[in-house]
């Protein structure tokens, strides 16, 4: 089955086309992660993905469900709002600058959306997000306030507030670029982790390392199209494609 | 020192000055909150209805709209109606004062929503929540910390802003001792209201900044 598929999806601000038509489809369990130079419509796309940015053109499919079906900005189908929302639960997402709620406890930050959202009980999610600390190994900062974590807490935390919600796809916009570079490690392996678990899970990163390591696909991306894919071997190892040389020339 | 009726006098016209500011305060936070939704609000009409409010009650002096609803108001309903009545100086004082009020609490507001960062709105909406679960829930009680500072400002003007209702035959706190300090010839009178005014905007200040360091704290590191 596949989870996520996009047809020909275009997206732009104002006069600067973003995205300049993309296709792809991601199966169940597979880690796909997004590589490409800043400016190349990587996080965009992600963003596309659960309606943070609406798309100009194209189709998106979540599990073979229809979510959005756009053209020159408007929708060609409606899609109710009641099944927009389901679809959109089951998408979660990281972002760059974690984006906690600074108000909330860590505990607080977990359970909130499972409870005001999927109208779950209050307990049966409250044991639940215990078990997610305890598996991001942060069991211990439950009721502490995010700014009192590190960074690399912080995004620990985003990942198992993501995970609360019981996500089949995890999204994931640049988690480490905001962070020191001592604390990258520890995210990247809450995120092997997850990987290891199952998840289908969609990374934009500029983590080399780690695609090669964890993905079962690399997409590289430039331009706002999409210029090489294949498994970490063919497009980092043995990349074909003369831009994405360049890329990681410059980078590794 | 005081004689024990011009004690009485002064403190009538303390609970005159603390009768309005206690309503402006309390319908001006209201008006504010609705003309801050106006504001932020995509509908066009709510949004320029709320924007020539603000425009309007900021943009002339507090004087002169208390004038305008204490002797133009009247006047124009006798034009129309061909009857009068005569404006209530408390009432109108309650009214003018509340809906100016409103107008700078709007602006406060407007600004501490805004000023939450853009991410946040982002992960609530990624968690699914919709706009107004996200502003109720994680946007707005954001605000009420950075809302402390300028709310008191807002609140410590108003209430030595009342004592703009002298022109509007109140005798407020100003007012009787300004009338005793000219009966007399003697200024100390001033001193006692100035006291006063200390006093009040005293407790105002202690209370702030109290609350303030109690909402702050998820920002202690």
């Amino acid at each position: 089955m596949s989870m996520v598929k996009v047809k020909g999806i275009k997206k732009s601000f104002g006069t600067l086309q973003v995205l300049k038509g993309i296709d792809f489809e991601i199966k169940s369990g597979e880690v796909v992660c997004i590589i490409g130079p800043s400016g190349s419509g990587k996080s965009t796309m992600l963003r596309c993905l659960n309606r943070l940015e609406r798309i100009t053109d194209g189709e998106i499919y979540i599990e073979d469900e229809l979510m959005e079906y756009r053209k020159n900005d408007t929708d060609v189908k409606k899609i109710s709002a009641a099944k927009l929302q389901n679809l959109c639960c089951d998408l979660g997402m990281v972002f760059q600058n974690f984006n906690l709620f600074p108000h909330l406890t860590v505990l607080d930050n977990l359970t909130i959306a499972p409870v005001i959202v999927r109208k779950e009980k209050e307990t049966v999610v409250k044991k639940r997000a215990v078990d997610l600390l305890e598996r991001v190994g942060l069991a211990d900062k439950r009721d502490e306030y995010p700014v009192r974590l590190s960074g690399g807490q912080q995004q620990r935390v985003a990942i198992a507030r993501a995970l609360a919600m019981n996500p089949k796809i995890m999204l994931f916009d640049e988690p480490t670029s905001a962070l020191d570079p001592e604390l990258v490690g520890e995210v990247l392996s809450t995120m092997k982790k997850l990987a290891n678990e199952g998840m289908t899970m969609i990374i934009v990163t500029h983590e080399i390392g780690f695609a090669r390591e964890v993905a079962d696909r690399v997409i590289f991306m430039d331009d706002g199209v999409i210029c090489e894919e294949g498994t970490p071997e063919e497009v980092i190892i043995n990349p074909q494609q003369e831009r994405t040389k360049s890329f990681l020339n410059k980078i590794l | 020192m005081l004689t024990q009726t011009q004690m009485w006098a002064v403190f009538d016209g303390t609970i005159v000055t603390l009768k309005i500011a206690l309503v402006a305060i309390v319908f001006g936070t209201l008006g504010g909150i609705l003309v801050a939704l106006g504001r932020l609000s995509k509908n066009k009409v709510a949004n320029s209805a709320s924007w020539f409010y603000i425009w309007f009650f900021r943009g002339t002096p507090m004087l002169l709209q208390l004038f305008m609803f204490y002797y133009a108001i009247p006047i124009v309903y006798l034009e129309i109606t061909g009857s009068s009545f005569a404006m209530n100086a408390m009432i109108c004082a309650f009214i003018t004062y509340s809906l100016n009020s409103a107008a700078y609490m709007a602006e406060i507001i407007r600004a501490a929503i805004e000023s939450i960062d853009h991410g946040q709105m982002e992960a609530a909406k990624a968690l699914g929540m919709s706009y107004h679960q996200a502003m109720i829930r994680i946007i707005i009680p954001q605000t009420y910390k950075r809302l402390v500072a300028p709310v008191g400002n807002e609140l410590i003007i108003l209430l030595k802003d009342t004592s703009l209702v002298s022109t509007i035959a109140l005798f407020d706190l100003l007012r009787t001792v300004k009338t005793m300090a000219s009966a007399t010839g003697d200024w100390v009178y001033y001193l006692y209201a100035a006291a006063i005014y200390l006093f009040l905007t005293t407790i105002l200040q202690v209370l702030f900044d109290k609350t303030e360091v109690r909402l702050g704290v998820y920002e202690k590191r």
